[in-house]
């Protein structure tokens, strides 16, 4: 059965989630059980997206309250112990938008996996570079306009070029099946929650890689 | 046929449409600011350069392409300069501080604070954006390009009627959630839903009737039939429920009436996903208001609820322009001419067709258009 504090992150109750962390923390026990049953919460949080119980705005107020309670965990030792796997993230060159790529981000950290964040309008080669650093088994691209094809295209060839075994997914408001098979991408993420069920399928039984 | 008889025509095959009376053909209306420049040799920084610029190009294209009714919304002004009075935000520019034949960008980021909640609601939207927008939008050319604006609102307006033209709308409005959401920043103001809706509502009902005057007033200047009202971030995909239903659609509501006792007629151009809420626009007066989508809207949903209600102005998608073929093209918009019968239905890209159409994607468009689209 789901912990008060596992169903309040689900619940997206803020106030619940801090005081539960502080008492918890208080009271003795191990931050990184609590953290164990934030990210319990996370997961059911994911579910109610799938259902269509929650929506984007949703997925924020859950990040951001995940957020807050790993930062205070962490602080006092927490550690979900090893994660389920390396994922390199980034918006393509020429696009600035980074709100669906951010959430996912959180979500996948949310779930955890350990991500490699690059930010927005990332050259190729960055992602050629982090995935050779971290070992990622896993890149995301995103993009929010049309113009993100081409890049996305050039970041799938530069990826095969240097012979790195990687998986690929694809993000964005104007992202289509069409646009997967153009660029060259594994799989399409419709959504936040796609993404974590790609690398989840992807990374199963891979951990640290 | 004179332009000005070829107008007039045009112009009331806009209004049937609306009213679901009988047309011979489905009006073709286009929505490609970001198009038009490369089609005719220009460059976006070209586009952007001066206040009369996206008149000019934009006529151009359009003539080029020919075979068009009008314009959704009438380009005139800068678009870096007036799009921060949309988003509150900064507008990257190209030419400027992007390459030239980039596309423009919004780059969101949290500049308005949770304190300009309390100075919107204690002085006004109009005092507070005195304030705001130096901070996103170099304000001598903010003042001008405003200024050209209103004087010349009906210049521009006669400029496409003078082709044959219609420009449907000259004003663009948003429903307030999304200039809030644009200066905030998405997930900023998304949190503040949850932590301090009173304050996010109590600052929205002060931006309505202004927001809503604005739009009455250009809209009369330029003797236009519409105003283009967005919606972007406030969609059902993006919004949960119980927070929909408080700040976004009795603001879409209140707009519809105010434009509709006006006799004008709102062009509801909603982007992302809105298919979770189509039942609640029954609630809107019939015959009155077009829904101008993105591609993302479930369009067969919106057929089954709204198909004799509400005009569907659109869609071809912005991935079919840039990725699809000629071919693609032409399917959907037989395929949008035969769930509508013929009814109901202006003949419009979805959002704004991008920089990176492909010229026979767009020329297919309306030669489809022509093909499909006569119903009489």
């Amino acid at each position: 059965m789901a912990s008060e504090l596992t169903m309040a992150m689900a619940d997206l109750d803020e106030l619940k989630v801090q005081d539960l962390v502080k008492a918890g923390l208080a009271a003795g026990a191990s931050p990184s059980r609590l953290l164990d049953e934030c990210r319990e919460g996370m997961t059911l949080i994911g579910e109610r997206f799938e259902t269509g119980e929650y929506y984007l705005s949703d997925l924020i107020m859950a990040g951001e309250i995940f957020k807050v309670a790993a930062a205070d965990l962490a602080a006092q030792g927490g550690s979900s112990g090893p994660t389920k796997g390396k994922v390199v993230m980034g918006t393509v060159k020429g696009d600035i938008h980074d709100i669906g790529k951010d959430i996912v981000v959180t979500m996948l950290r949310g779930a955890n996996y350990e991500v490699t964040d690059l930010g927005v309008d990332v050259e190729p080669a960055k992602f050629v570079a982090a995935v050779k650093e971290t070992g990622a088994a896993v890149v995301g691209m995103s993009g929010l306009l049309t113009i993100s094809f081409d890049p996305m295209k050039e970041t799938v060839a530069a990826l095969k070029a240097a012979g790195l075994p990687v998986k690929v997914m694809i993000g964005g408001g104007p992202v289509s099946e069409q646009v997967r098979e153009y660029v060259g991408a594994d799989a399409l993420g419709v959504d936040a929650q796609s993404a974590v069920a790609l690398a989840g399928q992807w990374l199963a039984g891979v951990g640290g890689r | 046929m004179d332009n000005k008889a070829l107008y007039e025509e045009r112009l009331e095959r806009v209004r049937k449409v609306i009213n679901f009376e009988p047309v011979d053909r489905l009006p073709i209306i286009q929505n490609a600011s970001a198009f038009g420049p490369r089609y005719v040799g220009k460059t976006i920084a070209d586009f952007c350069r001066t206040d009369e610029a996206p008149l000019e190009i934009t006529l151009a294209a359009m003539d080029k392409l020919g075979g068009l009714d009008g314009i959704n919304l009438m380009m005139g002004g800068r678009t870096p300069v007036v799009l921060p009075s949309a988003w509150l935000s900064r507008v990257g520019w190209p030419g400027r501080d992007l390459p030239d034949d980039s596309l423009w960008q919004v780059r969101e980021a949290e500049v308005m604070t949770v304190d300009d909640y309390d100075t919107i609601i204690n002085k006004g939207w109009g005092a507070f954006l005195q304030e705001y927008m130096p901070k996103v939008v170099d304000p001598a050319e903010f003042a001008q390009t405003m200024g050209w604006l209103m004087a010349n609102a009906r210049r521009v307006a006669d400029a496409y009627r003078e082709k044959g033209y219609v420009p449907v709308a000259a004003s663009a409005i948003a429903i307030p959630f999304d200039y809030l959401c644009g200066g905030r920043s998405m997930a900023k103001f998304f949190l503040d839903l949850y932590r301090i809706p009173d304050k996010v509502e109590a600052a929205l009902d002060v931006i309505l009737p202004e927001v809503i005057g604005q739009a009455i007033g250009t809209t009369k200047a330029a003797g236009t039939p519409a105003v283009w009202v967005g919606g972007w971030r406030c969609a059902g995909a993006m919004v949960a429920p119980r927070l929909w239903q408080r700040f976004v659609w009795p603001y879409l509501v209140k707009i519809v009436e105010a434009l509709v006792a006006q006799g004008i007629t709102p062009i509801l151009h909603l982007d992302q996903d809105w298919t979770r809420d189509l039942g609640y626009f029954l609630d809107l007066p019939a015959h009155k208001c077009a829904f101008n989508p993105d591609g993302m809207t479930n369009v067969e949903k919106f057929h089954e609820i709204l198909g004799d209600h509400i005009t569907w102005m659109g869609d071809t998608s912005a991935t079919l322009f840039a990725a699809g073929t000629p071919d693609d093209i032409r399917n959907y918009v037989r395929y949008t001419v035969e769930l509508f019968e013929g009814k109901g239905l202006i003949l419009a890209p979805g959002c704004d067709a991008p920089i990176n159409t492909k010229p026979e994607n767009m020329e297919a468009f309306v030669e489809a258009c022509h093909e499909y689209g006569k119903v009489a």
